[in-house]
């Protein structure tokens, strides 16, 4: 029954976690109605992915060494769970879901696709609120290939806090060439830095890569890869891209990457 | 989530032994079962269902219906209370909806979103009775929602 009781707790917190880090989507417009207007197969692709990045964020924001399966699934089902029907309460108490809308595949797709950044954070919150001491353990240490991960992550969740708005396309049809690449300069520049030069608490590791050189070429060019891709993934998703020409596809996917960037640098700051 | 480690953590000595390959059954709380029982059926639910919809769901562009539902007379206009339904397979957005009363008054609206298969309401203010004529409801025109 203890053990019951103090699971009861991390899934309260997993609550609480999930309204922190999904309210401000829940809250956005653009989110309804692109769970309405999303192209289906986008859609169920999406969430198909959300499950295995649960499950790789579930050990990386663990405190154990050791990769259990059962345990990582189990706790991003459960992430899931909390994500979805925090999602689904939230947006019928905001009256986006009326009632006869319910069963309906529109009101599916908006809780489905608000679902997905709250069960980040209730499986992030459930972690680690409940770690009385954080500093005293280490994470568990992620390979090169792990960071990748993490970044993917970071900068996907960032991401999507805006890519549903109107102005990730606005902000692209305002921007010239010159700003285009300023802003890709401003990116990488604040991606290396955040990650190598500011050392935020559970960064310290990632200092040791060797020169600016190597540090550059094996980190933060892959980062900022990989923050880009996120973007026109995210951008794809939510039918963005559709009947636009590659240049203006081209700004948008930088202009988002902008966030992204920032998103992938200080994943480990939250993971 | 963190709750079956909480336990772990308690017990330091224990905590080596609980890392060992071998994790009893019994060290998950039935909670922790229940919880990810529940995500799992929402998940395959939601992945299932959307899945279904894209395969066998309603195609074709949308087909929206407009029907009245209530006439009110206030001091400021007749207030026609209207739904749309769209019996399509594709949303619609800045639908377009006019009403007009057979040789007289024509009111318009334009409704946001219509989800494929859902209804939207609305309203269609006249200056004269829509009852004494002979109304027409359609829609005229949308764009693609995205």
């Amino acid at each position: 029954m203890d053990a019951n009781a103090s699971y009861g707790r991390a899934l309260s917190r997993a609550f609480g976690g999930a309204l922190l880090f999904s309210f401000p989507l829940l809250m956005t417009m653009e989110m309804w109605s692109l769970g309405m207007s999303v192209e289906r197969w986008r859609l169920v692709t999406f969430l198909v992915l959300t499950i295995p990045m649960l499950i790789g964020l579930s050990y990386f924001a663990g405190f154990e060494p050791t990769f259990r399966l059962k345990d990582e699934v189990l706790d991003a089902l459960a992430a899931f769970a909390v994500g979805f029907l925090l999602s689904a309460v939230l947006l019928a108490i905001f009256g986006v879901l009326r009632f006869h809308e319910v069963g309906t595949q529109s009101a599916l797709g908006k809780v489905s696709l608000c679902a997905v950044p709250a069960a980040i954070g209730a499986l992030l919150a459930g972690k680690q609120l409940g770690e009385r001491d954080p500093g005293a353990r280490e994470k568990a240490k992620a390979g090169p290939l792990g960071e990748l991960f993490l970044m993917a992550v970071g900068a996907a969740f960032l991401a999507f806090n805006v890519a549903p708005t109107e102005e990730m396309i606005l902000i692209a049809y305002q921007m010239d060439a010159v700003a285009t690449l300023l802003l890709m300069a401003v990116s990488i520049g604040l991606l290396h830095v955040f990650v190598y030069q500011l050392g935020f608490p559970g960064e310290t590791r990632r200092r040791e890569a060797g020169g600016f050189k190597r540090t550059f070429l094996v980190f933060t060019a892959p980062g900022y890869g990989v923050a880009l891709l996120m973007s026109l993934y995210l951008l794809w998703t939510f039918g963005r891209t559709d009947g636009v020409a590659l240049h203006e596809i081209a700004t948008m996917t930088i202009v988002l990457g902008f966030p992204a960037a920032i998103g992938a640098a200080t994943a480990r700051l939250v993971v | 989530m963190a709750g079956s480690r909480d336990t772990r953590r308690a017990s330091p000595q224990g905590k080596r032994k609980a890392q060992s390959k071998t994790v009893s059954a019994g060290d998950i709380p039935p909670l922790e079962w229940a919880a990810a029982g529940v995500g799992l059926v929402l998940a395959a639910s939601a992945i299932g269902l959307t899945a279904w919809d894209a395969m066998f769901g309603v195609k074709g562009p949308p087909a929206i219906e407009v029907r009245l539902q209530k006439v009110t007379a206030t001091g400021y206009g007749y207030v026609a209370e209207i739904e749309a339904f769209n019996h399509g397979g594709a949303p619609a957005a800045q639908v377009q909806i006019e009403g007009v009363i057979a040789g007289g008054d024509t009111a318009g609206v334009t409704i946001d979103y219509i989800p494929e298969q859902s209804r939207a309401s609305g309203g269609l203010i006249f200056s004269q009775d829509p009852r004494g004529g002979r109304l027409t409801l359609r829609a005229k025109g949308y764009t693609d929602a995205s």
